[in-house]
């Protein structure tokens, strides 16, 4: 689980760009000051020389000058909160237009790490195709060719997955019967990685039904395992999911004995973070957590050199009986 | 020629790493697969591979890097990357990193052996050396070093890339006559690349770092305009 920090923006905006950007945003500051203050002092001239004539004309000074401090105190605050009004929005469309330019070059590494991460099992699948074309038919060749099509479904699903996240699409909560169903679940997923996975589940009795949608779930130990076998640099990763009751809350405790990253847990997940130079889409993760967070839970994530992965779900527990 | 030429296949995918194995054993290559940089470290010391085929996303490093120290450790072995990344930029960098060729994921495996073919016939010419190549050779202010694939500058040793090697020594053999930029492509790169003229300019550019006194102001490799290019001299020591 090798996360390089900050490889979430990877490509860096051009220079001339950037610099272009800054200088337009400063010239733009300057002539909304300059033209802000050179109102104010157009509005105050004037107000002076109305001043000046009423005395000519034989208004009292005292009534004149209040007027004048009067005018003066509208003028000032005035400008000022329409200056303040203008420059805070400046601010804002800078914040957003920064926004907007770190989430359009994610997208694009994303689309770039997909297309590395549908292009290898394709490579794969072209290799053994060829090889079965040319006669080769060794059982090994089909293994191989099942595991790199699986790989591509999981891509396509977590990508699809994303763009249902993203745009807000709902969940289908209901009341998860955790015991029976966690073991049901992770079996299949477990075999789909064959030797190079040993899965240990450790699942209290007693736990009561989460309230969860059971795809979510499904989805989230799925990438959890595949990040534990993509990332763990061992021929054989050892997996233990663990779940306990705890208070209101249902806990998934996830471990593996992989080589573990030096990156803190919340850059672990975060949208288009990958891994140095192991591949990945920078998906799964952000999934695991983005998913946890929409079903009113939270995914906390550990790692460090040595120590392996570590992700602990939390679910509300559910009152009602589980779900046949 | 190429049958039983050792080639060091660095690829952490296991399906892929695996598949192009057992496939290159089946066209005659022995081979020797490394899922890690470390792993390829490890290898390249115990057997010198003719060929390396190396993936640019490794678990533990960067295959760019990689490269640049397989070619200073075995300065002979030929480097075709093979990666998922097709972007030019990344395909330039690979081939100054001093790869002989860059091939994109997915490909076909009879492009493959014909670009190992292809490369392996290349180092094999410029292992081969004429009488007077042989030794170190003075050109600029460089003592070069055709057989170790390599130049000496003021006391630091340089790794010369083969296809660095392949347009000095060209240049080199043709000391005092223009070389046509159309040669120097006809030699220097196989029928199955496509460089340009541009390609040899900044090969040039990157030989005449290590040759001439003043980058700015070659004497040493001098343009000769309409031409190409022309080494004023080599000096045998």
């Amino acid at each position: 689980m090798n996360v390089k920090a900050g490889q979430g923006s990877m490509s860096v905006m051009p220079v001339r760009r950037a610099r272009l950007i800054a200088a337009l945003a400063a010239l733009w500051i300057v002539l909304v000051l300059s033209l802000g203050a050179w109102w104010v002092t157009l509005v105050i001239r004037q107000a002076r020389q109305i001043g000046e004539l009423q005395s000519l004309a034989g208004s009292a000074d005292s009534a004149v000058a209040a007027q004048w401090a009067s005018t003066r105190r509208m003028v000032v605050g005035e400008s000022s909160l329409f200056l303040m009004l203008l420059l805070a929005v400046t601010a804002v469309l800078a914040w957003l237009y920064w926004r907007e330019s770190r989430r359009a070059r994610g997208m694009q590494a994303f689309f770039a790490a997909v297309t590395h991460e549908l292009r290898t099992p394709l490579t794969s699948i072209r290799l053994q195709a060829e090889a079965i074309a040319e006669g080769d038919q060794r059982v090994e060749l089909a293994r191989r060719l099942l595991e790199d099509s699986s790989r591509l479904e999981s891509q396509i699903d977590k990508t699809l997955e994303l763009a249902r996240i993203e745009g807000g699409g709902p969940l289908a909560e209901q009341s998860v019967p955790l015991h029976s169903w966690l073991k049901r679940t992770l079996t299949p997923i477990g075999a789909a990685h064959g030797e190079r996975l040993e899965l240990r589940l450790q699942l209290d009795e007693s736990l009561p039904p989460i309230l969860a949608d059971a795809a979510a779930v499904q989805m989230i130990l799925r990438n959890l395992v595949e990040n534990s076998v993509r990332h763990a640099q061992l021929e054989r990763v050892q997996v233990s999911v663990a779940a306990r009751a705890r208070g209101e809350q249902v806990v998934i405790e996830y471990h593996d004995d992989g080589a573990g990253s030096a990156v803190e847990g919340p850059q672990l997940g975060r949208l288009f973070g990958r891994g140095a130079g192991s591949g990945g889409s920078g998906v799964g993760l952000y999934l695991v957590r983005a998913l946890m967070q929409r079903m009113g839970g939270r995914a906390e994530f550990h790692s460090s050199p040595g120590n392996g992965f570590r992700a602990e779900l939390y679910f509300a527990a559910s009152r009602e009986s589980a779900a046949p | 020629m190429n049958t039983g030429a050792h080639v060091l296949v660095v690829e952490d995918e296991r399906n892929v790493g695996e598949t192009l194995a057992e496939r290159l054993q089946g066209a005659g290559y022995r081979v020797t697969l490394a899922p890690s940089a470390a792993r390829a470290r490890l290898a390249w010391r115990a057997q010198a591979p003719q060929l390396t085929l190396l993936d640019v996303g490794l678990p533990d490093g960067n295959g760019f890097e990689l490269a640049g120290e397989l070619r200073a450790a075995v300065p002979q072995s030929a480097i075709i990357f093979l990666t998922a990344h097709g972007n030019p930029e990344e395909r330039v960098r690979g081939l100054e990193l001093g790869a002989d060729d860059y091939l994109t994921k997915p490909f076909h495996f009879r492009e493959l052996l014909l670009r190992i073919h292809n490369c392996l016939k290349r180092a094999q010419e410029l292992v081969e050396l004429p009488g007077e190549m042989r030794g170190v050779v003075r050109i600029g202010r460089a003592r070069v070093d055709f057989e170790r694939f390599s130049a000496e500058v003021a006391g630091v040793s340089h790794a010369l890339t083969h296809k660095e090697c392949a347009v000095l020594r060209l240049l080199a053999s043709r000391a005092g006559k223009a070389v046509s930029r159309d040669e120097i492509l006809d030699k220097a790169w196989s029928a199955d690349e496509f460089p340009t003229s541009r390609t040899v300019d900044n090969f040039i550019v990157r030989l005449r770092k290590l040759v001439e006194p003043d980058a700015d102001e070659p004497r040493v490799i001098r343009s000769i305009r309409g031409v190409g290019y022309l080494l004023t001299e080599v000096i045998r020591e």
